[in-house]
């Protein structure tokens, strides 16, 4: 091969993939040294351990997500059965101490603030994927990678802190108002998801095959033309998969919403207005409700809940169907 | 060989220790047995506004009195008057006046302390003062333009308290009545946000406890209204005059006697009152007076 190395070295990888199951089983005959002698006992018993182990790993995982929906479907499922699923996800006025549990103010305002987050977001973190993927130098590649990584760190109480006393204040100066509103909340998500869009924006970027970046430039396509004709598109599974997982932390973000939305509890009429979505009700809600009003917090939880199944099932589904094409 | 696992004289403060530890399980015990009106052992019950006071009077009154313990709870105020005069609690705490049909119980009232809460605006809002009514149009959102009440040709930014909170629910009881809070106002968890939002934003309106409009810990500033003419000060407060105030009561059945009396005397002393009471948001039920 004559490209440059990395490059060449990440390409090949993949491929890689298909010898590593005779890879891994190949150091094994050095071990029973005559070939044919069975493992020791003492061997037999290890391995079925560790194997044990790990099924129990897998099973903890599975096990707090299966309490965790039973837990929450069996406390949320009260207020179903009381008011009705049409009238809790449909109705117009989320006013529990009035007994008002309508809770699609909050639905459209999640989505909206998740939309909007990612508008701004979702370019940013392509454009930063392709950087790190097609154009850094390897000098530029090490120091804003791990910058975006870091992005993936902060904790998010500390993106809304920064949000209330930094980003508020300003907006409030530039348009009026207080600052509280989905402006505020959009800035501050669309750097919050920034890192998990980049991060697999860019493996599905190099998981592309080097043949097809050559193709391109020997066909006489500048770099331009070659990201945005062929290295994208070749891309794409991926990197829609990326944006759901992006509009997953979206929608799930609390802490950081919380400071900076407003929390009234209406669809705004405006993008400088207050308002209040489906995660951010229940901190301001759950340390005082009681009744009725805490059973319909679960039962916001199971929207939730379901919410995050669809964006989970929604990249499983496209990730088949992109294999299915290729 | 014996086993020196101890000095000797460890041994005997080890032994020391647990006899001691012993006989006060078997004190604690013997409190425990006794029931709720037995002298050592007070039972305070009510709102949960005057349960910042109640409760660290109570841990302090423990720490100077050991032996004697007072056990506080926040029910809310009707609950507590309720309990009082069912003779489940031996004092009732409350943030309201006793209501009609509630006169004929025989209880006493103490009064403990004075809540008073300050509208509050940015110190470069031109508006100084507002009636009661204008300030209940402006948070239930029928005036929405600081012009109306003599300001700025601006929108008015609403800043609101959660649910939770004490001073919202007073507020709406004294300035809204059964009036209801414009649903788009800002919704901000404690009395420090409200007061820093405020604080920085020159269209923006909200309420806090008279004790917190000035800060020790702040150089931002924010201007108290002047409502129906009464500038909101220790003395309006204390001689009723400020309309958006309420006094903290503690309800006993029949005068206090024993140690309902000494815990009473305990919050009313000026230990409990210039600090622990101020340090809440309150004013000192003595404040004023002097």
């Amino acid at each position: 091969m004559d490209t440059g190395s990395d490059l060449t070295g990440r390409d090949v990888a993949p491929d890689m993939c298909a010898d590593d199951g005779e890879a891994m089983r190949a150091p094994e005959p050095p071990r029973k040294s005559t070939g044919l002698t069975k493992i020791t006992r003492a061997t037999y018993l290890k391995e079925a351990a560790l194997q044990n182990l790990f099924l129990l790993c897998a099973c903890v995982a599975v096990a707090g997500v299966a309490l965790i929906f039973i837990f929450v479907g069996l406390k949320g499922w009260p207020i179903f059965a009381k008011i009705g699923l049409l009238e809790f996800l449909g109705g117009a006025t989320w006013y529990p101490t009035k007994e008002h549990f309508g809770i699609l103010p909050l639905i459209i305002n999640s989505l909206l603030a998740m939309s909007g987050a990612l508008l701004l977001g979702a370019p940013l973190a392509v454009g930063t994927a392709v950087f790190l993927s097609e154009v850094a130098s390897p000098k530029a590649r090490s120091i804003v990678r791990p910058a975006v990584e870091l992005l993936a760190g902060i904790p998010s109480v500390v993106y809304g802190f920064f949000g209330l006393v930094l980003l508020r204040p300003i907006i409030a100066g530039l348009f009026g108002g207080l600052g509280f509103g989905l402006l505020t909340v959009w800035l501050i998500l669309a750097v919050m998801i920034v890192p998990t869009i980049a991060t697999l924006t860019e493996d599905a970027l190099r998981s592309v095959p080097e043949g097809i970046r050559e193709a391109s430039y020997s066909m006489g396509a500048t770099k331009w033309q070659t990201i945005w004709r062929v290295l994208l598109p070749a891309a794409k599974i991926g990197i829609i998969d990326a944006v759901i997982l992006g509009m997953g932390r979206a929608i799930g973000e609390t802490m950081a919403v919380v400071m900076v939305a407003g929390n009234a509890r209406v669809i705004p009429d405006g993008i400088l207005k207050p308002f209040l979505t489906l995660t951010t009700v229940i901190v301001m809600d759950m340390p005082y409700a009681s009744g009725d009003h805490r059973t319909a917090l679960f039962g916001v939880a199971i929207v939730l809940f379901i919410i995050s199944m669809l964006f989970v099932a929604a990249i499983r589904v496209i990730s088949r169907f992109g294999k299915g094409m290729s | 060989m014996h086993p020196r696992w101890l000095p000797v004289k460890s041994r005997l403060l080890a032994v020391t220790l647990v006899a001691a530890a012993l006989l006060s399980s078997a004190v604690v015990a013997g409190c425990g047995r006794s029931a709720s009106g037995a002298t050592d052992q007070l039972t305070v019950t009510g709102s949960t506004t005057v349960l910042p006071i109640a409760e660290v009077a109570a841990e302090d009154f423990m720490t100077a009195n050991p032996g004697k313990s007072v056990l506080v709870a926040g029910v809310g105020s009707s609950a507590g008057i309720e309990s009082v005069s069912s003779g489940t609690s031996d004092i009732g705490t409350s943030s309201r006046d006793l209501k009609p049909e509630e006169a004929g119980l025989g209880l006493v009232d103490t009064k403990i302390a004075l809540d008073a809460i300050a509208v509050i605006v940015n110190p470069s809002n031109p508006v100084d003062s507002l009636t009661t009514s204008q300030v209940a149009d402006i948070f239930e959102g029928k005036i929405r333009n600081w012009k109306e009440v003599g300001g700025l040709d601006q929108e008015i930014g609403l800043v609101n308290r959660d649910e939770a909170s004490g001073t919202r629910e007073a507020f709406t009881k004294i300035v809204l009545g059964g009036g209801d809070f414009d649903p788009t106002a800002a919704v901000l968890p404690g009395t420090g946000q409200v007061r820093s939002v405020v604080a920085q934003s020159p269209t923006a309106i909200g309420y806090i406890s008279l004790g917190f409009v000035e800060s020790k810990f702040t150089k931002e500033r924010v201007k108290a209204l002047v409502i129906d003419g009464i500038a909101p000060d220790e003395n309006t407060v204390a001689a009723g005059t400020y309309p958006i105030s309420r006094v903290l009561h503690f309800f006993t059945k029949g005068e206090p006697t024993g140690l309902t009396k000494e815990y009473i005397d305990f919050v009313l002393s000026s230990k409990i009152q210039d600090e622990v009471v101020r340090d809440a948001g309150f004013l000192p039920i003595s404040a004023g007076v002097k």
